[in-house]
């Protein structure tokens, strides 16, 4: 069988140390590949926002022009969104729940290898497009008709050509990952793992993967439509051709509402994970942060039309979008419950992975609770596009996702390298996002209730204004800066080798993935022990324990 | 430790303190100043929102703080396990349903305003205003026929109907202290209403991204004694919507001189000399192929607002090139 054992063993030019990466199907090497690309694109992203903040930073200043301030705007929200937050968590999603399920490796592993390799290509057409005629798209992340067409005014050039090629590679990635991780989680569970004694985390995956192939084909038919009126003469999105744009509107967040919570869901699977290890407990309430999972999925796919309140709707269909995305909170209100009731009693260690899932809470609870505001239609009036909406999904998207990715990637660094990142380093990395995340998003708040609409490139006003984007742009710096320390801290763990060495278990954790070494070895475990609760390694070190007396 | 609590507390009560007095001052914590009735009542749904979600905070992350606090580690080590508990069904339910109970008196609320919002008082015979969101103004009609750019005259006390319409791409009308939002968006008609009880002077920007000058897109709303809004609307007539186009839409891109800006220096410009070759442009736009090029921004403008601008740009702002002799008036 030389096919089995060339892909176990690699031979000839496929060892090499670049190449092996290269063809590489090993989810765990796979998953590694996305999270650094994803981390790549965080810090281009993370430019993009400072050159932003910079830009409004005082009244009527001119780093940047009006042009370019919309392209970088879009290739911003585009970037976090698509190339960020999305595959880091595919990411996390491929090294993990192949190990935490104690499977060999995903079910279709030449498939995974695909998703990632058209999830960088998607990003490198993304910022090519910076290079085509008329520069990157501006019409935002949404991409709006009639501003993203084809016409003089709106969006000639190719930027937006090439952004909507770029969405059709990436959701292509993303549903081709979802389909795997649906069937590697349904068909690979070690022997005993049933549903109810599975990893929270894989829960979280499952419930992203289903989301994903529900909301992904909405958003790849819209783009569809747009390219065909942009480049064919179509009329889909024109109106005085008989077109609508509302169409798109409701196709755009049929996918992008539910893409939120693919966006956070995975993250609860984190914290879920790390802090019943750092509050060395059992999480509190498994079956109802399960299945709160569930419930949020299933209402996520039934609120999009909040996003469309100031476009006219009839009263009724406004109120029923404002009821589901009000029932859509107590799920999240029961995980966020059942999280703190975790910390009860329990002994409680700050190793980084805890500050960020602690942080987490903290941050996520805010954004959630801003979000009941712009549920209530009416305030929504008032509230939509302006700076309240940016404050509040930042602290979904950036105190929540990244917090929580960032917990994640202290956590089970020493399970993918084999050495802990520095925890005097981690330390300052969380305390200084942590200030410099409030300081930058927690007046835009008051921004937007003071009267100023999303997407400005300037603005005139001195008083409360400048002060409160003043101190925007200074947070993110701070910010910046605590990214450049965690760079500082992997420069100093691998390439100076100060990063001490993990065991298989350094944190003395519950889940299957730290039952083998640190990294794991290609085919991942020699053998999986028969799984007797959601917490066979605790299980395992008890028996240990009770041989040992 | 015992000596850290007063502190704590302190700190906290001056947080609260300097966090009153910045709300009582409106510095960002609720809507602006409301001047009309929708707007008001949007402002007692924020105020419901706001008591709620600030209780529901207070308590989690005082939970969060509190029990990180009191279950630290105290230097005990990883080995030793806490409190092995599992759940709580009775505690489940209780934060399963006291959310429910909240978010239904929320909704409750805003049934209960809504309708003081949605719906202009039925009493009232309302002033019906077309507005335009035009790339990179708005354009408002008034009953009577008459058109101003950039600012909106009304008189107080009345009730405004507007409809809010869009030639090109999507705007979002925007008066802060007037209420809400709602979106102009080609192809459809959308209304909403206001009634500025006081007069003032209200202003706003549009509020959905609608391209390169999406920030310059600012709108004004004038609340008058009924006296003057009428001498107003009768009045405005070539010589003051020449000035509101110039200023209104030239300006935006070419500078308040025609000096040039983003758009380039016109002030000398030939074209701007002959009614014919300027209509042109205002109808079609300029060297469309091109992103970012002159749009048509007058391609709904009538006759005589053309003529008026002509009027006006012949009279202000162009300058024949090198003698600088003025050329009609």
């Amino acid at each position: 069988m030389a096919a089995r054992s060339e892909a176990v063993y690699p031979v000839g030019w496929k060892s090499g140390r670049v190449a092996s990466w290269l063809v590489t199907v090993d989810h765990k090497r796979i998953g590694i590949l996305y999270i650094a690309t994803s981390l790549m694109w965080f810090v281009a992203g993370g430019i993009l926002a400072l050159l932003m903040r910079s830009q409004l930073a005082t009244p009527g200043e001119h780093f940047l022009t009006k042009d370019s301030y919309n392209q970088v705007m879009t290739m911003h929200g585009t970037t976090m969104i698509f190339l960020v937050v999305i595959p880091i968590l595919a990411g996390f999603a491929n090294f993990l729940v192949p190990l935490m399920i104690g499977a060999r490796d995903m079910a279709f592993p030449r498939l995974n290898a695909l998703s990632y390799w058209l999830f960088l290509l998607g990003g490198i057409v993304l910022w090519l497009s910076w290079f085509s005629k008329g520069g990157a798209a501006h019409a935002g992340w949404w991409s709006y008709p009639t501003l993203s067409e084809n016409f003089p005014f709106a969006s000639p050039g190719h930027g937006q050509d090439y952004w909507i090629l770029s969405i059709h590679i990436l959701t292509l990635s993303s549903l081709l990952g979802a389909i795997n991780f649906i069937v590697t989680i349904h068909n690979m569970r070690a022997p005993g793992m049933t549903w109810m004694r599975m990893p929270l985390f894989v829960w979280a995956i499952e419930t992203y993967a289903i989301v994903l192939l529900v909301a992904l084909p909405a958003l790849s038919a819209a783009v569809t439509l747009l390219l065909l009126d942009r480049t064919v003469g179509t009329h889909f999105f024109i109106p005085s051709h008989g077109g609508s744009i509302l169409l798109y509107q409701h196709m755009f967040w049929f996918f992008g509402h539910p893409e939120v919570y693919v966006m956070v869901l995975p993250v609860f699977g984190m914290i879920s994970e790390i802090l019943p290890v750092f509050a060395r407990k059992p999480i509190f309430g498994y079956k109802a942060v399960a299945f709160s999972t569930l419930g949020i999925a299933f209402f996520s796919m039934l609120v999009w039309a909040h996003h469309m309140f100031t476009t006219g709707m009839p009263v009724g269909l406004d109120s029923f979008f404002m009821i589901s995305s009000m029932v859509i909170a107590v799920p999240t209100g029961i995980k966020i419950f059942n999280w703190i009731a975790t910390t009860w009693r329990g002994n409680l260690i700050f190793d980084t992975p805890m500050l960020f899932a602690l942080g987490f809470i903290a941050l996520f609870t805010m954004g959630g609770l801003s979000g009941i505001f712009l549920a209530a239609f009416p305030v929504d009036w008032q509230l939509n596009d302006s700076y309240y909406v940016v404050a509040h999904f930042h602290y979904v998207l950036f105190g929540g996702s990244a917090f929580g990715f960032f917990g994640g990637l202290y956590y089970w660094w020493p399970k993918m390298f084999g050495r802990t990142l520095d925890e005097r380093l981690g330390k300052w990395h969380f305390w200084l996002l942590f200030v410099g995340f409030n300081l930058t998003f927690l007046p835009q708040h008051m921004l937007g209730l003071l009267g100023m609409a999303r997407r400005i490139y300037t603005y005139h006003h001195g008083g409360l204004w400048e002060a409160y984007n003043l101190m925007s742009s200074i947070g993110s710096g701070v910010m910046a800066l605590a990214v450049l320390v965690f760079l500082v801290n992997i420069w100093q763990a691998h390439v100076l080798r100060k990063g001490v060495r993990a065991g298989n278990d350094p944190w003395l954790a519950d889940t299957l993935e730290w039952y083998t070494t640190s990294p794991p070895p290609a085919h991942n475990f020699d053998s999986v022990p028969y799984v007797t609760s959601a917490r066979p390694l605790r299980d395992l070190r008890r028996r240990l324990a009770e041989q040992a007396q | 430790m015992r000596r850290k609590l007063p502190t704590l507390v302190l700190a906290v009560l001056l947080a609260l303190a300097t966090a009153g007095v910045a709300a009582a001052s409106n510095g960002g914590f609720t809507p602006v100043q409301p001047a009309s009735p929708n707007a008001h009542h949007i402002q007692g749904a924020y105020y419901l929102i706001l008591g709620f979600t600030s209780a529901i905070f207070v308590l989690v992350e005082s939970l969060l703080v509190v029990f990180i606090w009191k279950y630290r580690s105290r230097g005990r080590s990883r080995a030793v396990e806490g409190a092995q508990v599992h759940g709580h069904t009775r505690l489940e339910l209780i934060w399963t349903a006291f959310p429910v109970v909240i978010l239904a008196v929320i909704a409750a609320f805003v049934f209960y305003e809504l309708p003081s919002i949605d719906s202009a008082p039925a009493a009232a015979d309302p002033i019906h205003i077309t507005v335009e969101g035009h790339q990179y103004y708005w354009q408002f009609d008034y009953p009577n026929g008459a058109r101003s750019i950039g600012k909106l005259v009304v008189p107080t006390g009345a009730v405004v109907d507007l409809k809010v319409v869009s030639p090109d791409v999507i705007h979002s009308w925007w008066i802060p202290a007037l209420g809400g939002k709602v979106q102009a968006i080609p192809g459809r008609v959308n209304h909403t209403w206001f009634r500025a009880d006081k007069a003032g002077t209200f202003s706003g920007q549009c509020a959905e991204l609608c391209g390169v000058f999406h920030a310059s897109m600012l709108g004004t709303v004038a609340a008058k004694p009924a006296s003057s809004y009428h001498a107003y609307i009768t009045q405005i007539g070539p010589a003051t919507i020449g000035q509101q186009e110039w200023s209104g839409v030239c300006a935006t891109c070419h500078g308040n001189l025609g000096q040039g800006g983003y758009g380039p220096n016109i002030s000398s410009s030939t074209l701007l000399n002959s009614r014919s070759s300027l209509l042109g442009i205002l109808r079609n736009g300029l060297d469309t192929s091109r992103a970012g090029a002159m749009p048509p921004v007058g391609d709904t403008w009538t006759q005589a607002q053309i003529s008026a601008l002509v009027a006006y740009v012949k009279k202000h702002i162009y300058k024949a090139a090198p003698a600088g002799g003025t050329s009609g008036g």
